[in-house]
């Protein structure tokens, strides 16, 4: 990257390669944007991580992480895990068909249209969309009455929409749009050249598919299904509304230590569970950056 | 010939197939819950009884005014801190855009939850007894969003020489920022103020955690005794915010375009 050079950049393509080198004082006029997120972002991150290492009297302990990697709290990272990659699945594979068609067959004022309206829905990950569900998929909710008049009864079995499964549902709904927005750049850096190009070499379009677009689209693939991962992590709000505590998610166990179920003999385990999430979520998301990285080899010419 | 249906037919399979989905996952939901929300009261008929109730709840003017309050407080510490923040990183010191985009996409990764914990940690008692402790952690969860429309519109008009040109013809900086720099990127402005409003007066989690009452939260406890108007509550937040993005984005692809052409102009 040349100094100085007005660097077009196309969308999603990060360029992350150089970040930590070469940088020596904070330019004056940037360190107000600096002071801010040091404040209100690095040191609350900072100071639950010290504190997650501190047992009740302020002494330095490992005791806090050794309790949330067993019993009830172990528990609870392995349904949040399995939570998160079934709807990343779920969510990456869905929306990845999805952006394919829109780019494929869309016009410019439909995929405008699109394009707000995945913002919106992908954002949605709140208390409205539970409610929603409620009145599509509840026990008297609209869709499950006309299933039943139809002869099928999704409550005859296991499935309430308060469960396990009916959270992998909600969150569909705020996943397919995120992996829409995120995975719709790639699929536009597929140049139209490159499909002329193999098949005047005499490819058809299946073998252009397996030796040009998805050896392309691979790590594109891949961030956007970490960036779903780390979203149905470490969402709360929806399944703080949705749930009666039957699904130990560890962003709800969080919630109800921080709202006085505080166990007396460990006043600091809500912290290494923070701290626990934080690292889960930093894992996934590098693979994100990561494979940005690799994707962006194509995109930045 | 025959490769022509053939590729007919696969548009017809692709998009049938994609417009099932669609109407499974969104529009089902979206649907059922506009049924459910114009019901009369106690199931019979239908009104708009569910719209009108929640403005008749005690606290319903309260907490919808503090929210306002904060969302705009949020708003503007979030121009104020990102415009010229934005600007001065593209003009001047390109060499640590990658260090911002890093640090801007930093409250993505970081859970909600944590960073409430944190917050309950770190924070002097006085900020932390105050709900104006709320606005900035707003800023922080909206950072992502603003700085992506900022540095989006920032990057499509070719600013240097915008600014290198406003000099030239003798404007002195604040000219040039009121003029030249504030409306080429107008677009990423607005996006990034209503992206952050509307993040800020429909934060939940965060709100939650810290124990403050605003109006998401009074609404869902309010709600848990009128589930119908909850429902409708939360039909009339999507649609209104859908509004609201498609009329940004229909303004920023305008402009977009409108600054484009300018420079091609100016460049021939």
């Amino acid at each position: 990257m040349k100094k100085g050079a007005v660097v077009k950049r196309s969308e999603g393509a990060a360029h992350h390669s150089s970040i930590f080198s070469g940088f020596s004082k904070v330019p004056l006029p940037l360190s107000p944007f600096f002071a801010f997120v040091g404040f209100f972002l690095m040191w609350p991150i900072l100071a639950v991580t010290i504190r997650s290492f501190q047992g009740n009297k302020k002494e330095w302990t490992l005791e806090n992480f050794r309790s949330i990697i067993h019993g009830p709290y172990l528990h609870g990272f392995v349904v949040s895990l399995k939570l998160a990659t079934y709807t990343a699945a779920i969510g990456s594979l869905i929306g990845g068909f999805l952006a394919f068609v829109i780019i494929k067959y869309a016009g410019r004022k439909l995929t405008l249209i699109i394009d707000s309206t995945a913002a919106v829905f992908a954002n949605s990950g709140g208390v409205p969309l539970a409610f929603m569900f409620i009145a599509a998929f509840g026990a008297q909710g609209v869709l499950t009455k006309s299933l039943k008049s139809l002869g099928w009864d999704i409550y005859a079995g296991k499935f309430t929409l308060f469960s396990f499964s009916g959270l992998l549902l909600v969150y569909t709904f705020f996943q397919v749009p995120i992996m829409i927005i995120v995975f719709k750049p790639a699929l536009k850096g597929l140049r139209k050249e490159w499909g002329e190009a193999s098949q005047s070499l005499g490819a058809n379009s299946l073998t252009f598919w397996r030796r040009v677009a998805i050896p392309i689209l691979t790590p594109s693939f891949l961030g956007a299904f970490f960036l779903l991962f780390a979203s149905g992590f470490s969402a709360y709000a929806t399944a703080r509304a949705m749930t009666v505590g039957n699904v130990p998610l560890v962003p709800l166990i969080i919630g109800s230590l921080v709202d006085g179920n505080v166990i007396a003999n460990q006043v600091n385990l809500g912290d290494a569970l923070a701290v626990g999430m934080v690292l889960i979520a930093v894992i996934s998301m590098s693979g994100y950056l990561l494979a940005q990285k690799y994707a962006a080899r194509w995109r930045t010419k | 010939m025959a490769d022509q249906v053939k590729n007919q037919i696969g548009k017809y399979i692709l998009i049938g197939t994609s417009l099932i989905i669609t109407i499974l996952i969104f529009v089902f939901p979206l649907a059922s819950a506009s049924e459910f929300s114009f019901r009369g009261n106690f199931g019979k008929g239908h009104s708009f009884v569910n719209y009108t109730w929640l403005i008749h709840q005690e606290g319903f003017l309260p907490h919808l005014l503090l929210s306002l309050q904060l969302a705009i407080l949020a708003s503007a510490i979030n121009l104020l801190l990102m415009v010229p923040t934005a600007v001065i990183a593209n003009l001047k010191f390109p060499k640590w855009r990658p260090v911002l985009d890093f640090i801007c996409i930093l409250p993505l990764i970081i859970p909600v939850v944590s960073l409430a914990i944190g917050a309950q940690v770190a924070m002097p008692k006085s900020l932390q007894n105050s709900q104006f402790e709320l606005p900035f952690f707003f800023v922080i969860i909206a950072l992502p969003f603003t700085y992506r429309a900022l540095d989006i519109a920032l990057t499509s008009v070719e600013l240097k020489t915008l600014v290198e040109a406003s000099r030239n013809l003798g404007a002195n900086w604040v000219l040039t920022i009121i003029r030249v720099i504030i409306p080429s990127i107008r677009s990423g402005i607005t996006g990034a103020l209503f992206l952050a409003f509307a993040l800020a007066i429909g934060e939940f989690t965060l709100t939650s955690l810290l124990h403050w009452d605003t109006f998401p939260t009074w609404t869902v406890n309010a709600s848990q005794e009128n589930i119908l108007g909850a429902i409708a509550l939360s039909v009339f937040s999507f649609a209104g915010a859908i509004a609201i993005l498609m009329f940004v984005s229909l303004i920023a692809n305008r402009r977009a375009s409108n600054s484009n052409l300018k420079i091609e102009e100016v460049s021939e």
